[in-house]
């Protein structure tokens, strides 16, 4: 090879060299970048895929709410809020002209649409050199529509799910409401995690609009939606005692009233209403309001939160012990000069100060005496053989059908401070706190030939085509059969004759007492005055219980039985029960 | 090693070509010759081919995904409307709506206590299963 052919090679090799060095520093810089970089230091990869991947959260809808006939009691709607986008709004009208005319044609535009927001306050908004501004939601469907198609610029729409309940106050202390996706107190809150199902989620790349790409990868997992809940609430009967309700709390100038109405035989609560009331629509509203005597919020279902001293009606309970025990019989008598002393406890005198001679037991009910009452609880039962069915009763215990509950409370001979007094007027309701429904539970027990049923206002769960039916259940004998037919005929004496007797109506026999408590401390026209009572006492299918709290005429006869029969007659009439007494 | 063109002459290869080339055809019959411009050519020509079939089926995808895209968002707002008429028949169907209706038609509630109820002997009742409790 000739010198210069060698040179020219050895150019060429070093040319080459060089070259490979370049591509090695181009490589290693590649390296660096590609791997390197994009998983650590400055997240390339990590970016990248936060331009075009998507990461999306897909809310499961909320379960329905259903009352017995199937009638929507709570659903879910989809409405919009107006957002508006001031920067973008300076960004498109860069000259001060067009910006001033535009803005003055814009507010007056979205006014004319939604007419709850002034023009001035659109304005000072479309000037507040805020990214995003909320004007106004949820609105109308129809306001949606107008908006949608008026296309007007810097301007959009974000959807959001409500939940609405069409009847409005309807059963609202048994409903609860939902704030903020979680569901508060009654149904709402008790089944909240049922209710609410479970969020899935959706991964995907997207395109310039943030569209999910069907060629591009994707991966998700289903949103499951809530179950579906129906109660054994009956929406007609319902709204008929609330309604009723609420007028004979503002006739009687009362605080507050109570009613529950319990289907006999299965324990399924029919109705179960509270005045005052709210409506879940704007539950916002009502944070101030009171119920329960002032002392708990409006929220609280009084049925089974509102504690109260039952009075007289606690009397049917007292009779059912001795009667179970045998100790007594409806005719059993006792002397009754209109008042009683014991050794261990306190002077006990009949309601009206009146003496009554000699009394059956089916007379102390119908004259509801006191002193006939205090004397089978001290002097026949005696604490060890009269606190047990208080508890039989389910007095002192929670039902666990919704939340919040109270549990009521009383003294045993058991209890720190206890003393015979206490039994004595526990006999006639007094010293004992109990909720509107345990009272009714103890005459459902009663009525069901002795035996009490779980009381239950969710008949079935729809849990995405897997459908549980509640099915009613014995919790406990708690008198023999023949102690409360016993005790049925006492109660239909205490009606026919008795202070129940304004509750009586044609064609239907009735089983009820009354019950009108003062409370310690508390001037004595300050009462609770109550019913309990069922009917037909032949064939019993409802129980029902009024309490009217403070009323201006202060009996159980005067300011609940009216009601009571009022609520007796529709559900006789709604229900096509045959009268037993034509 | 010595090529074909060693070990025969190069005057015999002439004579061979045309043999070889009728050998090559019956065993490659697809096979043809083709210079270095011509292959860089059909080889520009063959990737924008493949180039465009690309395209089209992206196209193709992209027009469907959109297609996806409005079914979607027919879907959201007809299950909106869907919703939205659940609650009216739900409102009208609730107790309260049916009073002030039968209010403003001028119907009163009926009195329980104006209802006569008339006792039929041995009249058997139709089980109505309307008002079942649970």
């Amino acid at each position: 090879m000739s010198a210069e052919l060698k040179r020219a090679r050895n150019r060429q090799m070093v040319i080459f060299l060089l070259v490979c060095i370049a591509m090695l520093g181009l490589l290693g810089r590649l390296y660096y970048w590609q791997v390197l970089q994009s998983q650590s230091g400055y997240h390339l990869a990590q970016m990248a895929d936060a331009e075009h991947i998507q990461n999306q959260i897909l809310n499961a809808p909320r379960g329905l709410i259903y009352d017995v006939q199937g009638h929507i009691l709570a659903t879910n709607v989809v409405r919009d809020d107006v957002y508006i986008e001031p920067i973008q709004f300076g960004v498109d009208h860069p000259d001060s002209d067009s910006f001033q005319a535009d803005l003055q044609r814009q507010a007056h535009a979205l006014h004319q649409i939604l007419p709850d927001v002034g023009e001035d306050e659109l304005i000072k908004d479309f000037t507040s050199g805020r990214a995003a501004v909320r004007i106004a939601g949820p609105i109308d469907p129809s306001q949606s529509q107008q908006l949608r198609e008026m296309h007007l610029p810097d301007i959009f729409l974000e959807p959001r799910t409500w939940r609405i309940y069409p009847g409005g106050e309807l059963a609202a202390q048994v409903l609860g409401y939902v704030q903020d996706g979680q569901g508060v107190y009654g149904i709402e809150g008790k089944y909240n995690t049922l209710l609410a199902g479970k969020p899935g989620s959706f991964t995907a790349e997207t395109d310039l609009n943030g569209n999910p790409l069907t060629v591009g990868a994707s991966s998700g997992q289903q949103a499951i939606p809530g179950a579906d809940i129906t109660l054994t609430i009956d929406s007609s009967i319902q709204y008929l005692v609330q309604t009723a309700l609420a007028d004979t709390v503002k006739a009687q100038g009362a605080q507050s009233g109570t009613v529950v109405v319990v289907n006999v035989h299965t324990g399924a609560i029919v109705a179960m209403a509270g005045a005052p009331t709210f409506d879940p629509n704007q539950y916002g509203n009502y944070a101030s309001q009171k119920g329960c005597l002032g002392r708990e919020d409006v929220y609280f279902s009084p049925a089974l939160y509102c504690d109260y001293e039952p009075g007289s009606t606690m009397k049917a309970v007292t009779m059912a012990a001795a009667l179970d025990q045998g100790l007594i019989t409806p005719n059993t008598a006792i002397q009754d000069p209109g008042y009683v002393t014991f050794n261990d406890a306190s002077l006990v005198t009949n309601w009206d100060n009146k003496g009554y001679g000699t009394e059956t037991m089916t007379q102390v009910l119908e004259h509801s005496a006191n002193v006939g009452a205090a004397i089978v609880a001290h002097t026949i039962l005696g604490p060890e053989r009269y606190y047990p069915y208080l508890a039989r009763f389910g007095f002192g215990q929670r039902t666990n059908i919704a939340d919040p509950e109270s549990a009521g409370n009383y003294r045993t001979n058991q209890s720190a401070g206890w003393s015979p007094t206490d039994l004595t007027r526990q006999a006639f309701g007094q010293a004992i706190v109990a909720t509107p429904l345990q009272v009714a539970m103890a005459y459902q027990a009663i009525a069901n030939g002795g035996v009490m049923m779980q009381p239950y206002v969710v008949a079935g769960i729809n849990d995405n085509g897997h459908v549980t039916s509640i099915q009613p259940t014995v919790e406990r004998r708690v008198i023999s059969e023949q102690a409360a037919h016993q005790l049925v005929g006492m109660l239909v004496y205490a009606a026919v004759d008795g202070d129940a007797r304004p509750a009586v109506f044609p064609g239907y026999s009735i089983a009820a007492k009354t019950g009108t408590a003062t409370t310690q401390g508390i001037s004595d026209d300050q009462t609770e005055a109550s019913v309990a009572g069922f009917l037909p006492a032949s064939n019993p299918q409802f129980v029902i219980l009024v309490k009217i709290d403070r009323p201006q005429s202060i009996f159980g006869s005067t300011a609940a039985a009216p009601l009571w029969k009022t609520i007796a007659q529709q559900l006789m009439w709604h229900y096509s029960i045959a009268p037993d007494q034509p | 090693m010595n090529n074909l063109k060693d070990r025969i002459g190069a005057s015999d290869m002439s004579l061979l070509k045309p043999m070889m080339v009728a050998k090559r055809r019956r065993m490659y019959p697809l096979f043809f010759h083709m210079g270095p411009v011509a292959l860089c050519i059909t080889s520009v020509l063959l990737i924008a081919l493949m180039a465009v079939l690309y395209l089209s089926q992206l196209g193709q995808a992209v027009s469907a995904n959109q297609q996806l895209q409005d079914i979607h968002a027919q879907q959201a707002t007809l299950q909106r409307q869907n919703q939205d008429l659940m609650d009216i028949i739900a409102q009208e169907q609730s107790p309260a709506y049916i009073a002030d209706n039968a209010k403003k038609l001028g119907l009163v509630p009926a009195e329980p206590r104006l209802v006569q109820v008339v006792p039929v002997p041995n009249l058997r009742p139709i089980q109505d299963n309307s008002h079942i409790q649970p």
